[in-house]
């Protein structure tokens, strides 16, 4: 038993160097203002995006194994111009996207997802961090 | 010859004899020029003639030179894999590579490293420790290192063309099989590696033959250091253990190129056949490895504490033990496949029985260091920290022979840190620790001792961080050889510190090749000697031609013992001062207790094994890329090699005896028993005899797993004709054999033409006994591919056939000797070793018919 | 970026068993860490004592007594306790009480085929990548190989054991209670060996006994347009040459049964979870999400095609 601690304890040590180099990317101070979306928490938008499986279709920074080429990679989406090339990127619109894309454009691939409001706002937080 | 050598020889020293006492084989001064003569026949060749070299202070060190090159390539393929895994679901590597890399990590540290730096190491230290000038068979070792070289490095390159196997390292059908993996990469791994364990085996009869016969004389079996026992069990597990998987190669690749249903399911084989034969081989693979390690350590404690070995016979009955333990377990790999219970207990019992042996050695090393008082010297740090790995990597083996537990982590992270603490701790400490403990024999300096403590810390610490927490990823449910891992599973953290420990290791890996650029400076004619004030032979002041006189053992440790030793054999006041002959000689005593039987002339440089083995390499490489004429040729020129550095052995018994000592002559050759190449032929027939056995296991294997559909009913069996026919041939041809092994003591007094008759009637007469056998089975309609019964029917013929084809070579030589004159009753060592041969491959051909004819028939098939 | 290593709550791991087979192997394994650690203390402790301790201990230490002590007797002691008390337990584990389920389960390359077995031997139900189970009853599995050898094995509830080509094994396990357990594939079976897993839901029995029933019910027809285009698709793409939809004329055998896909829990075994996004993902572009498996990536849909089909699909509860 004592072993099996240790490795966790030398584990913990690692960590915890490795959480201090990494990016504080994941609040929402880097984000311009007009991008900001209220009781939106990134670092909840990421595990959401995990647990649904948005890599499946998309290249989403940050999260691992999210790879997918059916969609376009939402590398920089901070940054980006359009929603599905379409409508401009604003919050209400990006949040209403995630959750429901067809009500916004009906040919696009994108399904609609059984996403709750809290978890698209938390989704939408998080890529506009992606900048 | 024997009675001489017992007077010739000196007092028993054990008791320290006062000097003055000693009656010495040679009597002061030595004549002007003996010394001369002795460094000019053994000068080593200098600059492209390097290639040519041939003795086994040249072959030793290339050898162990090239399989450590092999560990740090197979170590950087590893820190690839590490790098891949530190996260989970990256994206560095994909699983095309991935998948090939964990393949050839584990093939080329087994294969590639671990079985042939050992071997190297005997090759190196052997002649040194026995106080012989070289091995008994310098060629052979020259061959076997050059093929091992180039066939290691094709196998490598094949990873930079995408063609690198990827079924992993045992390499299960039915996922090689040609339906699951039809590219050539498993092609790769089947003819590469056969062909690398040919090798092998090819030191390993080296070695023992060594061992047994070119020992100085006095070092009877109970002087005989730990290390020469631990290599003489090492050679001999080689021999019984690697026909296994040489057979489940060939069976596998003419699965693969001819579709005989050897492993395939529907047509009577079984894939659990292959995991037999592979484990049959894989777990005393893992002593092989071990044991050569344990052996140098307790040739290292003593020195490092400068003290004789505690309980030197428990140590050495210990490594009897665990050679023959080590063929009880290989199902301890097989737990999960579904084996009954009762055969799951007893293996388990047997695993655990190992233990023990690997107890008695721990133990005894702990109390050889108490007895004496240790050095802190970096191979002594290396000792202490193989202690704590290899222990560690012992409970854990105890822990997974144990069956439920097993079930658990077989296949899982915890087995990859068990044999990573058992091969590092087990193999790699104690090589690095012989390393800088050797060097000094080697070297012109030895190595640095302030790096060798870095090296030593990087790598202890590194080796703990990345394998230690592997046992806790295993239980936290993470398979091996996976190439990616879902990021909810926990195993991120564990992972990333497992890389970062990996890159400690090769930090270390690389401060010891900076030590190595910055101080081994080998073949320079002088090296750094003594520096431990070890016991031992080896270190006695050499040169190329090893001692200047071949000392006279008479306690484990002479150097200890005989104070004057060194400055006497400088002087040549023991046997053989200089090179009677005027070339390479070595002196051959007997087994047990090495009494001088004769002189035996050693080849200088050659040409012959290493073109030979570039043909060889050429040859296996043309089969597994489909180039079949050019590998054809190949092989052709290969045997042309190997014929070309036969021809000029054995010589002739009836030239003059030569003086090793003022009252000691010996005669240049021998036959029969005393004969190195009777014991050489003996140990071959031991390898062939091991591989023919395992295809009967395999055969009565499949019959037993699969017999209602291995054995169509409609096939109707041979009538007993084609049973007794190819009988009487085989048998007829042996006769014809004996008559020529007879004829040839009457040589020269009488006419040879009845012996070269009855030679050329015998050759004939055992093809036609094979091509008999054959059609035998071809004439009822039986076809190697329609199921496993057929195929293994057929293979039976494929072995004795690829033996017969070595029996008419060796035939036709003893024809070429006759007719050249160069056989006779005082030079017949080919005649001998074909007849040996001869009788044997009958023997094993009516075996075989037995089990094809007889068999059937009892078990009331047919 | 990373999870701390929480062994105790894991759903796949050998320390955080969750039934009699797994908790009795935790058990054992507690028990010889707890051992083997001593022993290394004690052999640290030796050696130390040999090289520091004062030079009448050492002489003690420095004999062939020792060898005998500590190389022979004491491992003859304690291995014979260790296999005679692990042999026992693994005995008890064998002959385990009469199942009350029999499943076959099938390794193919690189997913599972499971088949819910009647007292005959005869198949009920199929389905894939999950295995359903009461908690609390022993289950005895039936595993074989369509194509190369795999291992069986849910580290939370019990053992692994290979599926060979030729060969059935067989064993007997349980859940203490209702819970998700993952498995996964534990012998290399080539190029996705790494995204061969599945998951045992053990549910409380009434509830089990409505799942099977619902199960062995053929699709439900589909209750919106959308489902019914996606049928339509689903057809017309020739996804029925591989895949079966039970009450459709979708009859394939290739790839795992689609009847009820929608009501579990991931998808491409173990590879994806499972919802309409990533049914649409993997429909997509299969090909890239788990190279070299048998099914294509269907990228000549249309935006609305590949929703429509998706949308079915999940709907398939």
């Amino acid at each position: 038993m004592t072993a099996c601690w240790h490795g966790a304890i030398i584990a913990r040590g690692v960590l915890l160097a490795a959480m201090v180099l990494a990016v504080a990317a994941c609040q929402q101070e880097g984000v311009p203002a007009e991008h900001r979306i209220v009781d939106g928490d990134p670092e909840r938008g990421r595990a959401a995006i995990v647990a649904i499986g948005c890599g499946a279709c998309h290249h989403v920074p940050g999260v691992r194994g999210a790879h997918g080429v059916v969609g376009p990679s939402l590398d920089a989406f901070g940054h980006r111009k359009l929603i599905g090339g379409v409508m401009p990127n604003e919050p209400t619109i990006l949040v209403q996207w995630v959750q429901d894309a067809p009500s916004l454009i009906p040919e696009t691939g994108m399904p609609d997802l059984p996403l709750s409001q809290a978890q698209a706002r938390d989704i939408a937080a998080y890529l506009y961090t992606l900048r | 010859m024997s009675e001489k050598t017992s007077e010739g020889g000196i007092a028993d020293t054990r008791k320290r004899a006062p000097t003055t006492e000693i009656e010495y084989p040679n009597s002061l001064p030595r004549p002007e020029g003996e010394l001369e003569q002795l460094q000019k026949v053994w000068e080593p060749p200098r600059g492209l003639r390097l290639f040519s070299a041939v003795n086994n202070n040249y072959v030793g060190v290339y050898y162990v030179g090239a399989s450590f090159l092999f560990f740090v390539l197979a170590g950087i393929l590893a820190l690839v894999i590490r790098t891949q895994l530190a996260m989970p679901e990256n994206a560095f590597i994909g699983h095309e590579l991935y998948n090939q890399l964990f393949t050839m990590h584990g093939t080329m540290m087994m294969f590639l490293f671990a079985v042939p730096a050992v071997e190297a190491m005997g090759v190196y230290l052997l002649p040194n420790m026995l106080g012989a000038r070289d091995l008994p068979f310098p060629r052979l070792s020259a061959y076997a290192f050059w093929a091992y070289f180039a066939g290691g490095l094709a196998f490598f390159c094949s990873i930079f063309f995408g063609l690198a196997p990827n079924g992993g390292w045992f390499m299960y059908p039915p996922l090689t099989s040609t339906e699951y993996s039809p590219g050539i990469n498993a092609d790769f791994w089947l003819l590469g590696i056969g062909f690398i364990e040919i090798s092998a085996i090819a030191g390993a009869i080296e070695i023992v033959v060594g061992i047994m016969k070119t020992r100085s004389p006095g070092m009877s079996l109970d002087k005989l250091p730990v290390y020469a026992w631990a290599m003489l069990v090492f050679a001999g597990m080689i021999i019984f253990g690697f026909p296994a998987i040489i057979l489940g190669t060939l069976l596998l690749e003419l699965e693969r190129a001819f579709d005989w249903p050897f492993f395939i399911a529907e047509r009577g084989g079984d894939p659990v056949l292959w995991q037999h034969l592979f484990w049959f081989f894989g777990h005393p693979e893992v002593y092989i490895i071990f044991l050569p390690a344990a052996g140098m350590v307790s040739m290292m404690v003593p020195t490092m504490a400068q003290t004789p070995l505690v309980a030197y016979r428990l140590v050495v009955l210990a490594i009897l033990a665990t050679g023959f333990l080590s063929f009880g377990l290989w199902v301890h790999h097989m737990y999960t496949t579904g084996i009954p219970s009762l055969s799951l207990s007893f293996f388990s019992a047997a695993s655990m029985a190992v233990a023990i042996p690997s107890g008695i050695q721990v133990f005894a090393w702990i109390a050889t260091l108490a007895a004496g008082k240790i050095q802190f010297k970096t191979p002594a740090l290396f000792i202490l920290g193989f202690l704590f790995i290899f222990t560690l990597g012992g409970l854990t083996g105890v822990m997974v022979a144990l069956v439920p537990f097993d079930w658990q982590v077989h296949d899982t992270y915890f087995v990859v840190a068990h044999f990573h603490y058992v091969l590092i701790g087990g193999m790699v400490f104690p090589l690095f620790a012989a390393v800088y403990y050797w060097i000094p024999l080697a070297s012109e300096r030895p190595l640095s001792e302030r790096i060798g403590k870095w090296v030593f810390w990087l790598l202890f610490i590194g080796v703990n961080v990345t394998f230690f927490t592997m046992h806790i990823t295993g239980l936290a449910g993470m398979p091996r050889r996976v190439y990616t891992y879902p990021q909810n599973l926990s195993w991120g953290a564990l992972n990333m510190v497992s890389t970062v420990g990996s890159y400690m290791i090769a930090a270390g890996v690389l401060l010891f090749l900076i030590d190595l650029a910055r101080n081994f400076r080998p073949f320079t004619g002088n090296n750094a000697g003594d520096v431990w004030k070890a016991g031992t032979l080896e270190w006695l002041p050499s040169g190329n031609y090893q001692t200047r006189s071949i000392p006279h053992v008479a306690s484990r440790e002479p150097l200890w013992d005989q104070p004057t030793l060194a400055e006497d054999v400088v002087a040549g006041r023991y046997y053989l001062p200089g090179a009677p002959t005027g070339g390479r000689e070595t002196i051959i005593t007997s087994p047990i207790d090495a009494r001088p039987q004769y002189l035996l002339k050693l080849p200088g440089p050659s040409w012959a094994p290493f073109l030979g083995a570039l043909f060889t390499a050429a040859f296996f490489m043309g089969l597994t890329i489909k180039l079949y004429i050019a590998s054809l040729a190949c092989g052709v020129l290969a045997i042309a090699m190997i014929l070309w550095w036969m021809w000029d052995t054995n010589p002739d018994t009836a030239d003059h005896p030569v003086r090793v000592g003022d009252k000691l002559e010996l005669p240049i050759n021998a036959a029969g028993p005393a004969s190195h190449s009777w014991w050489g032929t003996v140990t071959l027939i031991l390898v062939g005899a091991t591989l023919f056995t395992c295809l009967v296991f395999s055969y009565l294997y499949l019959w037993l797993v699969n017999g209602e559909i291995w054995l169509p009913s409609q096939q109707e069996l041979p009538t007993l004709l084609w049973y007794a026919l190819p009988a009487g041939l085989y048998l007829a041809s042996s006769a014809a054999m004996a008559f020529v092994f007879r004829h040839a003591g009457k040589l020269p007094g009488s006419n040879a033409w009845p012996l070269r008759l009855a030679l050329v009637l015998a050759i004939p007469l055992m093809i036609a006994g094979l091509g008999a056998s054959i059609y035998g089975q071809w004439q009822t309609g039986l076809s190697p591919t329609q199921s496993s019964y057929g195929a293994v029917v057929y293979m039976l013929n494929v072995i004795q056939g690829i033996y017969v084809f070595a029996l008419v070579l060796m035939g036709s030589f003893v024809l070429m000797r006759s007719l050249t004159g160069r056989l006779s009753a005082s030079r017949r060592a080919s005649v001998d070793n074909t007849t040996l041969f001869w009788h044997y491959m009958t023997a094993q051909g009516l075996i075989g018919l037995s089990l094809a004819h007889i068999f059937p028939r009892l078990v009331g098939m047919g | 970026m990373w999870d701390w290593p929480d062994l105790g709550d894991g759903i796949q791991s050998v320390l955080a068993p969750a039934g009699p087979h797994a908790g009795w192997v935790a058990h054992l394994s507690w028990l010889i860490f707890i051992g083997g650690g001593l022993i290394l203390l004690l052999v640290v402790i030796m050696t130390t004592l040999a090289i520091f301790a004062p030079d009448r201990w050492r002489k003690g230490i420095g004999q062939r007594r020792t060898v005998i002590i500590g190389g022979i007797a004491f491992p003859l002691v304690t291995l014979t306790a260790m296999l005679v008390y692990g042999l026992g337990g693994s005995a008890a584990l064998v002959s385990s009480p009469a199942a009350a389920l029999r499943i076959e389960v099938v390794g193919e390359q690189w997913w599972w085929r499971v088949h819910y077995l009647d007292e005959t031997g005869a198949i009920r139900l199929v389905t894939a990548n999950e295995i359903r189970i009461p908690a609390g009853l022993p289950i005895q599995f039936d595993l074989k190989s369509a194509d190369v050898i795999h291992s069986f094995w849910v580290p939370s509830l019990a053992g692994k054991l290979d599926m060979i080509p030729g060969r059935v094994n067989s064993y007997r396990f349980a859940a203490d209670e209702a819970g998700v357990y993952r498995g996964q594939c534990a012998e290399y079976c080539g190029a996705q060996h790494a995204l061969m897993a599945f998951y045992v839901v053990a549910m409380e029995q009434d509830e089990f006994e409505q799942w099977y029933a619902d199960q062995v019910q053929p699709a439900a027809e589909p209750d919106l347009p959308q489902f019914e285009a996606g049928r339509e698709l689903f057809l017309t793409n020739g996804c029925g040459a591989c895949h079966t939809v039970r009450g459709t004329p979708a009859d394939g055998v290739i790839g795992p049964d689609l009847t009820h896909v929608g009501s579990r829990v991931s998808l491409a075994a173990g590879t994806l979870p499972n919802n309409v996004g990533t049914l649409a993902g993997w429909i997509a572009s299969a090909q890239h999400l788990k190279p070299d498996n048998k099914m294509p990536s269907f990228d000549n849909l249309e935006g609305t095609e590949l929703r429509a089909i998706a949308g079915y699909l999940e709907n398939l509860k």
